[in-house]
């Protein structure tokens, strides 16, 4: 081996063995002791093999389809209404436009506030006698004070937008990225052969920006379904635990009900759900990774 | 005429967004100064009929803030510092040694950024509790410093590839080594770049709550996103001290994007995307 070569490994070394002690090691034990029935209450017995046994119990578990449901749901809603936003904001941004600086700024500060804090906020906002439904009936959209935080309905939306306004600004980033590497005088090119704004729009940006484009859905995609943070400072999974996500049941099944295997099993499932995710987002991990 | 109708309907635009960006920042802010009677009016105000200051001393009363404030800032700082040094060493055999596996392993921390954090943090709990890491600085910055590590590999990898190797080899043909080559020649070159990073991973571990919430339980080594939850209680949530507390946890990082903004957006554009 060369000098240069060793050397190398030996840059490599502390970031490959960080990772292989706090990811390769606890991903494999999570996978090993969702094969295995333990508890906190009887950890003296040690673990038991089951099989699959904690995988046969999620599929008759009722709150975790019902967990699943919405937190599919919600990462759905919410990173479509973030993409058109961020798209639109976007494009704003990447042009010389009055006021662009205080956009900029703007955006920034919802992405600089710590998501648990953020969700305080909002559910002092969304409160029974909060500023949003006070807002909402001087506007004479609604008659009555809206139950944001107390019934089901009302609850997810409240975190979707909360979610929305917390996240569409990196969306934005992301997308602004992609578009600062269009060439110019591909719309030049395109205004001469008689081509409209929007078709310029759907024929020359998203096909330049698609890369820049899919990465941004998959890194929101992937975050959106973990989501833990902002419903814990919003609902904590109230009301009646209509709004718990993956991540919420999977935690208290941990760290509440102290059931390890069954835990494992369940994080196991949400691994799963985000590889098969970044599946269809291989093309555009590649262009990341530089053919 | 149209163009008159184009500019109101952006300056419409830009004032329902920047007020609806910037609303719950400032509400919770006016709120961080009302009375109690003003916190519980009905209809809700949006200005204090009196500015008071109370609220802020009582949130360092009611919990120990400056302690939740030192922890926060020296586990952040702690991550930048592992996360600047274990990631340059990392961008530099990416970039400027000719080893195997580059691909993978940047296809790894990829994945890293895509793991959920409860597929890893239960044995995480197990490792740390038996080295007797939960609840210090070091165990909690350590898991955060392999979280924040994909953003800084990658820019400081694609930061690296930026400066043209040429410079050092000149610099090695007059008998240079590595570590001259890299104090001398690269690290002045890829400073701005290190400084954007640790903007970013210092912001990123700050904000931290799952895992600042299951490794460090004590309140000792508590860390404020943490702390600041605990303001609420079965009975009530004291709403002018909680929005005190909260725009004192949020006010330093306020005040660096504001000041650092340009960078920050270069560092967030660079790194998000470009190959």
């Amino acid at each position: 081996m060369k000098r240069r070569e060793k050397i190398g490994y030996l840059c490599l070394l502390p970031a490959a063995l960080l990772v292989l002690v706090f990811v390769f090691y606890p991903v494999a034990k999570t996978i090993w002791l969702s094969f295995h029935e333990l508890r906190v209450q009887t950890m003296v017995d040690g673990a038991k093999f089951i099989g699959f046994g904690n995988y046969e119990k999620i599929l008759r578990d009722e709150t975790f389809w019902k967990t699943f449901r919405w937190t599919f749901m919600f990462t759905v809603i919410s990173v479509s209404i973030e993409l058109v936003i961020g798209m639109g904001l976007a494009l704003i941004m990447n042009r010389k436009i009055p006021g662009q600086g205080i956009i900029r700024t703007t955006i920034l500060i919802p992405w600089a506030i710590p998501t648990i804090v953020a969700g305080m906020m909002w559910s002092y906002l969304f409160g029974q006698y909060g500023m949003i439904n006070e807002i909402l009936l001087k506007a004479h959209i609604i008659t009555a004070y809206l139950p944001w935080m107390t019934e089901e309905f009302y609850a997810k939306t409240a975190i979707i937008i909360a979610d929305v306004w917390k996240t569409t600004p990196y969306m934005s980033l992301l997308l602004l990225a992609g578009l600062q590497n269009v060439p110019k005088n591909l719309y030049e090119a395109a205004a001469i052969d008689g081509a409209g704004k929007i078709q310029q729009f759907f024929r020359i940006t998203i096909p330049m920006i698609k890369p820049a484009l899919m990465v941004a859905v998959l890194f929101r995609v992937v975050a959106a379904l973990r989501i833990y943070d902002l419903i814990a400072a919003m609902t904590s999974g109230g009301p009646a635990g209509t709004t718990e996500s993956l991540s919420i049941y999977a935690v208290s099944t941990y760290f509440r009900y102290g059931n390890w295997g069954y835990g494992a099993a369940l994080s196991v499932v949400m691994l799963v759900l985000a590889l098969i995710i970044s599946l269809f987002f291989v093309d555009a991990m590649k262009s990341k990774v530089g053919e | 005429m149209k163009n008159i109708s184009k500019k109101v309907i952006y300056l419409l635009f830009f004032v329902i967004f920047v007020g609806f960006m910037l609303f719950p920042f400032l509400f919770i802010l006016f709120s961080s100064f009302k009375l109690p009677k003003d916190i519980m009016a009905i209809p809700p105000k949006l200005l204090p009929t009196q500015w008071i200051f109370s609220n802020y001393v009582d949130a360092f009363q009611i919990q120990p803030l400056v302690i939740y404030l030192r922890n926060s800032l020296i586990m952040s700082l702690l991550v930048v510092l592992m996360t600047i040094l274990i990631g340059s060493l990392a961008a530099y055999a990416l970039s400027r040694t000719e080893i195997k596996g580059k691909k993978i392993f940047l296809v790894f921390l990829l994945l890293i950024s895509l793991l959920p954090p409860v597929t890893i943090i239960n044995p995480i709990y197990q490792l740390l509790s038996k080295v007797h890491l939960l609840n210090t600085y070091f165990g909690l910055a350590l898991v955060i410093t392999v979280l924040e590590l994909p953003l800084a590999v990658w820019f400081l990898t694609a930061f690296f590839n930026t400066i043209p190797k040429s410079l050092e080899e000149s610099a090695e043909i007059d008998g240079a080594n590595i570590v001259q080559v890299f104090r001398s020649i690269l690290f002045p070159l890829v400073k701005s770049g290190i400084f954007i990073v640790s903007i970013l991973v210092f912001i990123g571990a700050w904000n931290q709550f799952l895992f600042a919430l299951v490794l460090n339980q004590f309140e000792a080594r508590r860390m404020v996103t943490v702390g600041v939850t605990l303001y609420i209680t079965d009975y009530l949530v004291p709403w002018g001290v909680l929005s005190a507390a909260s725009i004192i946890v949020i006010i330093p990082l306020i005040l660096m994007v504001l000041a650092l903004q340009k960078r920050i957006l270069s560092g967030v554009l660079e790194g998000g995307v470009k190959e």
